[in-house]
């Protein structure tokens, strides 16, 4: 890349149009996937803080709590299996509506027994044991919701009083409010709860759980997949992955574009290259080299200011999220993708005649 | 071993279509230059000088004939192999100097260097010592656009000894000088002829190049033909 490399150096305001457009492209393309990470983990932060493996909902429910509705029987059927626990999880979107004052609430409500293994914090247990309240994720706390402020919740008009903070996370973008499971059954049910809930939440060994499911009409499912359920998450995420695939393919197509005119632009150069016994190999190593060298410089300087433009934005309540390993792909797909895109001038590199440079210079 | 031309053509024929008939611009021509020795080609434009150049350096290929690099026949070869020949044995001077834009004229030479992928130190001492040879050294660090006509026309010489050729072959390298550059360019390429060994073939018409001739030949009619001056 002899000539590449001193073609970059001093003719550089060439390529700054390219470079300014791929590091745009690299910029959008960062701020996206901090976008697409905050997203996914504003909607399933709540699922991912709970200590489970698994989850069994109801067959055919598709990790869809609102679809899924069980009884006691089929959580014995997992309770009894050796090396397994399970307990059972309500699970519902209600709005808590303040009752002295105080913000109105959205909130994924979810029951939890308050002896399972799901509550870890022992002053957790104590309150979801003593008068029926409501647990609430930290964040509301910062929205000025306080501790004793009381909340009419569904149907059932149940007052409740808010027992205590905890990092508890979000469910499809709704911050988490937790209750005991008797009082979530009394707010989904009213009296004829008939001991119903959502799912049955599973730690420990997945022996026996195949079986398990069978026999209670079950679907078991790992937390990664008990993801899609949560509300927006499979669109959110099919269409950052499209808008990604996108913009990787029109950087592409960009950088193909520019690096075809400026092959026309250098044919003569190219063909005094051959003239004096350069290779094919020689002239598409310098030039698909200086593209890459480019695209690079372009791709990384672009993914460092999404990167600050993602931090700054974490500091505001835009859910966005800085994942290395994300970043890293938004990199190398940006850097591979320029290298294919330049590869389309390839049969005109190779086809340029070594005579041409003896033609008289326009 | 017998005294081969460096270089040689035989039969050579090359034919545009024009129209419905076809044109021979060179026509069954045979053409042999000696190391060492300086042969100047004129004729009228159209004739077939530069065709007659883009053959004798393999840049393009005749449609009947042979080209004998140093005795070794060029015909049967592929493209690949082609270029390697031109890397290894000849050498251009264009009318314009065709110089890189964006390479200082020491880089220009080392580009010879780099393409024949040999090593970096030896190449960029070699170059200097070649642009002192011809009277550029100030001018190594400069880019094109900072130098004159005259000034890159020596380099555009000095870039195609960098690479020790067996055939020099310049397209009108004086035409676009004024006479007294002309002058310059034309001794440098007569000096690099007879100096070392190098079987140089010239297209020029101005006195300077002439003058400097040990043989000069007219292209007429797709043949060549002694000029007795
Ligand atoms: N690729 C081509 N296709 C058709 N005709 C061509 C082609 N290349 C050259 N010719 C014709 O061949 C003839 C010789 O061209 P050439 O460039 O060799 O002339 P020349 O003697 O170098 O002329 P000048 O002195 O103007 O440089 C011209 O009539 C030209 O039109
Ligand atoms: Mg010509």
């Amino acid at each position: 890349m002899f000539l590449a490399l001193r073609d970059l150096k001093r003719g550089a305001r060439r390529f700054l149009l390219l470079g300014v457009v791929i590091a745009l492209v690299a910029i959008l393309s960062t701020v996206l996937s901090g976008l697409a990470t905050g997203l996914v983990t504003d909607g399933i932060s709540g699922l991912r803080a709970l200590p489970f493996e698994r989850l069994a909902f109801g067959e055919g429910a598709e990790a869809t709590f609102s679809r899924s509705s069980l009884r006691p029987p089929a959580l014995d059927a997992y309770a009894a299996l050796p090396g397994v626990k399970a307990t059972p999880l309500g699970a519902s979107f209600a709005n808590a509506a303040p009752v002295d004052g105080g913000p109105n609430l959205d909130v994924a409500l979810f029951g939890v027994s308050a002896d399972s293994f799901l509550v870890q914090r022992a002053d957790a247990r104590a309150a979801l044991s003593g008068t029926p309240g409501l647990i609430l994720t930290s964040e509301l706390e910062d929205e000025g919701v306080k501790v004793g402020d009381r909340y009419t919740l569904g149907a059932a008009d149940l007052t409740l009083p808010v027992l205590g903070f905890t990092y508890a996370g979000t469910y499809g973008h709704a911050p988490i409010a937790f209750t005991s499971l008797e009082t979530w059954q009394q707010i989904q049910y009213g009296n004829g709860a008939d001991g119903r809930f959502s799912a049955i939440a599973l730690s420990g060994t997945d022996r026996g759980l195949d079986r398990a499911a069978k026999a209670t009409h079950t679907d078991v499912l790992t937390k990664d997949e008990a993801y899609a359920g949560s509300p927006g998450y499979t669109a959110e995420t099919t269409t950052m992955t499209m808008i990604r695939a996108f913009l990787l393919i029109i950087s592409a197509l960009v950088i193909g574009a520019f690096f075809t005119v400026l092959t026309v632009q250098r044919t003569r150069q190219i063909g005094l290259l051959k003239a004096m016994g350069a290779s094919n190999g020689y002239v598409l190593r310098d030039g698909i080299g200086q593209m890459a060298i480019l695209v690079s410089i372009a791709t990384i300087s672009g993914v460092l200011i999404g990167g600050l433009l993602v931090f700054a934005l974490s500091r505001t309540p835009a859910p966005v999220e800085l994942n290395l390993p994300a970043v890293a792909l938004v990199t190398v797909s940006l850097i591979v993708a320029g290298i294919l895109g330049s590869l389309t001038a390839f049969r005109r590199v190779t086809q340029v005649e070594p005579a041409i440079a003896l033609g008289v210079e326009s | 071993m017998t005294n081969q031309p460096a270089l040689s053509l035989d039969g050579v024929r090359v034919a545009f279509r024009d129209g419905l008939d076809e044109r021979a611009v060179l026509d069954d021509l045979s053409l042999d230059v000696a190391g060492g020795e300086l042969l100047v080609v004129s004729g009228r434009s159209g004739a077939g000088k530069s065709t007659l150049l883009a053959v004798a350096g393999l840049l393009r290929r005749a449609d009947h004939g042979d080209v004998r690099i140093d005795g070794t026949s060029t015909a049967a070869l592929n493209e690949r192999r082609r270029s390697v020949v031109r890397r290894d044995h000849i050498a251009f001077v264009y009318q314009s100097a065709n110089l890189f834009p964006s390479l200082t004229a020491v880089e220009q030479l080392e580009l010879v260097g780099h393409i024949r992928n040999e090593p970096s130190g030896e190449v960029r001492h070699r170059a200097r010592a070649l642009l002192e040879d011809l009277d550029l050294a100030d001018r190594a660090d400069q880019l094109p656009a900072q130098m004159s006509g005259g000034e890159r026309q020596r380099v555009g010489i000095a870039r195609a000894l960098m690479a020790s050729p067996t055939v020099l072959i310049a397209d009108e390298p004086t035409a676009s000088l004024d006479p007294e550059r002309a002058k310059v360019v034309a001794e440098l390429l007569a000096s690099a002829a007879h100096d070392r060994d190098i079987a140089t073939l010239v297209v020029a018409h101005d006195s300077a190049a002439l003058q400097h001739a040990d043989r000069h030949l007219r292209l007429d009619s797709g043949r060549l033909h002694h000029v007795e001056d």
